[in-house]
């Protein structure tokens, strides 16, 4: 019972500051919300200057189809060719498109336009996408036009997306942002907790006190786990409330898969407190395993894509199994059988990780 | 000047007594870009699909068999274990388990229809839960569709489109990646470096002593920040460094003109961190906010993962506000494409307002606290 005590203390500690009320519960939320509706990769808009060096109508209603795709944005059209990488440079757009007639007036067949797409490759993703869709566009037009001309090309293809038929990316990334958020506030406050008392000098205070070392530790570990809890609760109404994100699996697996983690997080933020000598070093490495284990969740980037080398780090990550677990309950409505792998690493980290930082403690303490 | 040079000196003590810390903030920076720069790709390579072909005739085989060719594509036997079930039930339990991301069901009137020149569809089920794969897969089944189509017809003769990719001619996302691996990572080490150095001495008392000095507050305040610019440098070069011969990301423009906007950019996150640092009235508080305002909004508004044209203009309006934004088209655009001055002279300035203005709201909070001890 006497830890009570000290987590009354801690938690008037955190609570002593005003701004701390704010920065743990408010601007979370509001990060959320700013970011959750940020966060999409669907793409749009792709800024797009054509040169028409063609006098066709293909041409035309080409450009025409381009213009109502809400994947391009049409910035200019104009009629001469220029310095393409001078454009590019200029960063106003990413792509250029050059139409011209074809050069062959031999042949008999109705002549379509050429067509050239150069393309600014640095965003590789968008490039791709965008050179893609444009040859669709192209290719659709030239099967529309043949087959007016009774050709017909009776090839469809019906593409059918499951659980999550809109491709919204908020339904995957709204969850993952809250995780996020988690993974930031509640490892900092912890990792900088041990260390704290020891750079101010307090922990010799405590270490007199009647608490016996593991009760100290708990005493620091608990309230942030409830802060974490709380958290969360209010993280996640706020995805589904705000953002309408269907919850089609069971609260009560989401609940504990989010307590495993949140102990998984907090006992690498232990390790990392008994590891730093002073705040600045604890701010520096728990600011390094975040970002770890943010980009290595899969969240951004396929894990699948992580090299061999690296794919240990990916494994050693609470993250990316709350991430799993999370878009496997929210989209696909999935049950514990589906995931209940995961909730078992999740606890195994947590008790080797929890156990490698109390025996740390212990040399810690005894500095 | 001279006055100003006091607080560098003493600042640089700060620094250099704990040797430990600088080494942390030169080592970490670059195990990042080198675990982030190799891990980090958006390359969708493997497209494990499942082909339920009802039809079995000589057409629908031609059009797996397109699949099976197709790179990015690896077809995957109907699972048996799961024995009972139609086909469909059973991938469809495959897609849910997320062992293969679609499944495509070829009908069995596909061959009949086709050579008879009658409408036919082929569906293909996508696994939606990570939007931006089933994005791509469902880009590249398109590509395949007409593809196949375009052969049976003998369509390629019509069609000539050619496309060329500048700057980036393998169009691999490490391209893309590191260079913008290289800002974030630039901005939150400098942002965190001063953050905590007003901080600091509150917390240890220590400020009193410079309160009272006959200081100016300005001079305070860039005498704190300036001795970190080195620092960051520093660290920009190292990681510029790795990014250049331990990924081979080329540098095509030139360096003096990438080393000034670095410098500009690296300002603009200390003076960031020094504000939150003056008016944060602990360490902890002041390491939380900048946490907060760094590490997201560089990540996700900057344009590093999520392209801004993307957005809406009124979000967009927020990652204006982000510095890493601007420094992202910079360094893009210098190191990629060979960018000259000229072309970022308006983000430059942005860069270099906002620390102006960062600098100012410091040095006036600082004086504040000042008047208020007395």
């Amino acid at each position: 019972m006497r830890i009570l005590y000290l987590l009354r203390k801690e938690l008037i500690e955190i609570f002593r500051q005003r701004e701390m009320l704010f920065i743990i519960f408010i601007a979370p939320v509001l990060q959320t919300i700013i970011l959750g509706y940020v966060v999409t990769t669907d793409i749009r808009n792709v800024p797009v200057q054509i040169v028409n060096l063609s006098k066709s109508i293909d041409a035309y209603r080409i450009i025409n189809r381009v213009e109502s795709s809400s994947l391009f944005n049409v910035k200019k059209i104009t009629r001469n060719p220029e310095d393409y990488v001078e454009v590019f440079k200029r960063g106003m757009v990413s792509s250029i498109i050059i139409l011209r007639d074809g050069y062959d007036g031999e042949r008999k067949v109705h002549q379509y336009p050429e067509i050239q797409i150069l393309m600014d490759g640095i965003d590789s993703n968008v490039a791709l996408i965008a050179a893609g869709y444009f040859n669709g566009i192209t290719k659709k037009y030239i099967i529309d036009d043949v087959s007016r001309r009774g050709m017909p090309l009776p090839l469809e293809s019906c593409a059918l997306i499951r659980f999550n038929p809109n491709l919204k990316s908020i339904n995957y990334m709204g969850p993952g942002i809250v995780a996020l958020l988690l993974t930031i506030i509640s490892m900092f406050l912890t990792s900088i907790g041990l260390v704290r008392e020891k750079e101010q000098q307090t922990m010799d205070t405590l270490l007199i006190s009647r608490l016996t070392p593991i009760e100290i530790y708990i005493g620091k570990a608990l309230p942030m786990a409830l802060l974490g809890l709380i958290e969360m609760g209010i993280g996640i109404a706020v995805v589904i409330l705000v953002f309408g994100i269907p919850l089609r699996g069971n609260l009560l697996y989401l609940l504990i898969a989010a307590v495993i983690f949140l102990f998984a997080i907090l006992s690498y933020a232990l390790l990392i407190s008994t590891f730093s000598s002073s705040q600045q070093q604890a701010l520096f490495f728990g600011w390094f395993s975040m970002v770890t284990f943010l980009l290595l969740s899969g969240l951004f980037t396929p894990v699948e894509n992580i090299p061999p080398a690296f794919r240990w780090l990916a494994d050693i990550n609470p993250l990316r199994y709350l991430i799993q677990i999370i878009r496997e309950i929210f989209l696909k409505g999935n049950g514990i059988a589906y995931f209940g792998r995961e909730l078992a690493i999740m606890g195994i980290i947590t008790v080797l990780v929890l156990s490698f930082s109390l025996l740390n403690f212990k040399r810690f303490i005894s500095k | 000047m001279k006055r100003i040079r006091a607080v560098v000196v003493k600042e640089f003590f700060h620094i250099i007594r704990d040797p430990k810390s600088l080494l942390i903030i030169l080592v970490l920076p670059l195990l990042m870009i080198y675990i982030f720069g190799s891990a980090l790709s958006f390359d969708v390579k493997k497209i494990e699909t499942v082909v339920i072909d009802y039809a079995s005739s000589k057409l629908s085989k031609d059009l797996v068999k397109v699949f099976a060719n197709n790179p990015y594509y690896v077809l995957i036997p109907l699972d048996t274990a799961g024995g009972k079930g139609s086909a469909v039930a059973r991938a469809e339990e495959m897609l849910r388990r997320g062992s293969i991301k679609q499944y495509l069901i070829i009908p069995g009137d596909f061959s009949v229809n086709l050579r008879k020149d009658r409408p036919t569809e082929v569906a293909a089920i996508i696994d939606g839960s990570d939007s931006n794969i089933a994005n791509v897969v469902y880009q590249y089944n398109e590509m395949v569709f007409l593809d196949f189509l375009s052969r049976k017809q003998n369509l390629e003769e019509f069609l000539k489109i050619s496309t060329k990719m500048y700057f980036n001619p393998e169009v691999k996302s490490s391209t893309f990646i590191i260079p913008g691996l290289v800002a974030v990572i630039m901005i939150m080490v400098s942002a965190l470096l001063t953050s905590l150095s007003v901080a600091r001495e509150k917390e240890s008392g220590s400020i009193a002593l410079l309160f009272i000095s006959p200081l100016r507050s300005h001079e305070i305040i860039v005498g704190k920040t300036a001795p970190y610019v080195v620092v960051a440098l520093l660290e920009g070069a190292i990681i510029m460094l790795v990014a250049r011969f331990g990924f081979g990301i080329p540098i095509r423009g030139n360096l003096l003109i990438l080393l000034l906007f670095s410098l500009v950019y690296i300002v603009s996150g200390l003076s960031l961190g020094i504000t939150i640092s003056t008016v944060a009235s602990t360490q902890k508080l002041a390491m939380l906010a900048t946490l907060l305002i760094t590490l997201l909004p560089s990540i996700l508004l900057s344009g590093f993962i999520f392209p801004l044209d993307s957005l809406d203009t009124v979000l967009r309006s927020f990652s204006y506000l982000v510095p890493a934004t601007y420094f992202l088209m910079i360094i893009r655009g210098v190191v990629l494409k060979g960018a000259a001055l000229r072309h970022f002279i308006p983000e430059g300035l942005i860069l270099l307002g906002f620390s102006l203005l960062l600098i100012n709201v410091a040095s006036i909070k600082f004086s504040r606290k000042r008047q208020a001890s007395r």
